[in-house]
């Protein structure tokens, strides 16, 4: 609801969320897929420097979605293998 | 005999028009301007004890003054029921009806029945209390629909009166408040639900029992052309704010966002900061606020040369999502836009809990 505002307002947003078919539903249009739901910035199973390489993975593939043209919802999957 | 009270405006009441926009709350005994269309509706076991006005202008303009007169006449005449309006398409009179009757439901646990447009911005608020005391009945646009707007108001005013139970606002006529009632059901709900499918199935209409909001689609924004020379900021739902909480946000239902600094940060420090939100389990957020402010990851692609240097917006927006009403949400939506757009931001992340 809030990344539709920015977007409305010309902002390309990259929204990180786990809950992507949600996401979908609600028509955000760059769509990264997150972890899980209490943690979609990475993943507290892995070792301390996996999670942080994970994390920054989910970060790249937010930035290459804002340099992305989208038509309307598009998922963007970091390029790791994610627990669930 | 049902004791009742009516809310009008200056024009309402029959004092004059904008240039009487000024006049500040007053209480006239019994009933007057359009109470007197009203009372008749009421029936011959209810009355008008007092007629309460206020300009357009003065209630928002000296809200705090406004509201505590109104607020001690009203509990001096201490009716069974509120009336508000009906305020039609007039914004000023829409927005004073939804305040009065908020107050009154809130410190004074009286029910309140008001009218209006549902374009007029009372609408947004009413929405925004979601109070259980208060149902706004949907009229015309202009006073071309007075005589079924004091109708409906009537009835429903004296079953709240009465005590009287009120149904589902589909049922029964009044906008949506949004809130979720248990109701004892003839059918269990897998019943229900195998029902509902089968006449998805076969093109039949149906009602859902949880109907969704509906999301009207933005265009995407265009793409951004070389990211690493863009200003870009993080906005998160997650509720990850500064150990304390200092802006003391609820773990639901809030209506206000907070930006917090951290342009001298490398990282977020486990114990410096704690996820507020009651819509999942804070635990992994409170040992690594990273899951939610993903600050290293931001900082090594700063260093990389990914991210522009000096390029992320020094804060990060947020606000706890959980069970944010969706008016509450577009209003913050458009409050955050408004700020990242002031200050030169070209691009957010956005993570969501």
């Amino acid at each position: 609801m809030i990344s539709k505002e920015l977007e409305k307002a010309g902002l390309p947003v990259a929204l990180i969320s786990a809950m992507f078919p949600v996401a979908q539903q609600v028509r955000a249009n760059r769509i990264v897929k997150g972890v899980s739901i209490p943690h979609p910035c990475g993943d507290p199973n892995l070792s301390k420097e996996l999670d942080a390489r994970l994390r920054r993975e989910i970060i790249q593939t937010a930035l290459r979605s804002l340099e992305t043209e989208v038509t309307g919802p598009t998922v963007f999957s970091p390029p790791v293998a994610m627990g669930g | 005999m049902i004791k009742a009270v009516h809310i009008v405006n200056q024009f309402f009441a029959g004092l004059g028009g904008e240039e009487k926009a000024d006049l500040p709350a007053g209480i006239i005994e019994g009933s007057a301007g359009a109470a007197r269309a009203l009372e008749p509706k009421l029936g011959a076991d209810a009355k008008i004890v007092c007629t309460i006005y206020v300009g357009d202008n003065y209630f928002h303009e000296h809200k705090d003054e406004a509201v505590k007169a109104i607020l001690d006449a009203v509990r001096g005449a201490a009716p069974q029921v509120l009336v508000a309006g009906p305020a039609f398409n007039s914004g000023r009179y829409g927005m004073t009806c939804v305040e009065v009757c908020n107050a009154v439901a809130n410190e004074l646990a009286i029910p309140c029945v008001t009218a209006m447009h549902d374009e007029n911005p009372g609408v947004d608020a009413y929405r925004e209390f979601a109070n259980a005391h208060i149902y706004c009945l949907p009229t015309a646009e202009s006073t071309a629909g007075m005589t079924d707007a004091m109708n409906r108001m009537a009835g429903l005013a004296i079953r709240l009166a009465a005590g009287k139970e009120i149904g589902p606002a589909a049922k029964e006529g009044y906008m949506s408040r949004g809130i979720r009632r248990i109701e004892r059901t003839e059918k269990r709900g897998a019943a229900r639900a195998v029902e509902m499918l089968l006449k998805k199935i076969n093109h039949e209409p149906f009602a859902s029992e949880l109907p969704m909001e509906l999301w009207d689609d933005a265009a995407p924004a265009p793409a951004l052309v070389r990211v690493n020379e863009r200003n870009l900021a993080v906005v998160t739902t997650s509720g990850v704010v500064p150990w304390g909480n200092p802006d003391k946000f609820k773990t639901y239902r809030n209506t206000y966002w907070r930006k917090y600094n951290i342009a001298e940060l490398k990282g977020l420090e486990p114990g410096k900061w704690e996820a507020i939100h009651g819509g999942y389990n804070v635990a992994y957020m409170n040992q690594n606020p990273h899951y939610g402010v993903p600050l290293d990851a931001l900082r090594a692609l700063e260093a990389d040369g990914a991210i522009g240097a000096g390029k992320l917006y020094p804060a990060y927006y947020v606000i706890p999502g959980n069970q944010g009403s969706p008016t509450v949400m577009r209003r913050m939506g458009q409050e955050i836009a408004a700020d990242l757009k002031n200050d030169g931001v070209e691009g957010v992340l956005f993570v969501a809990t």
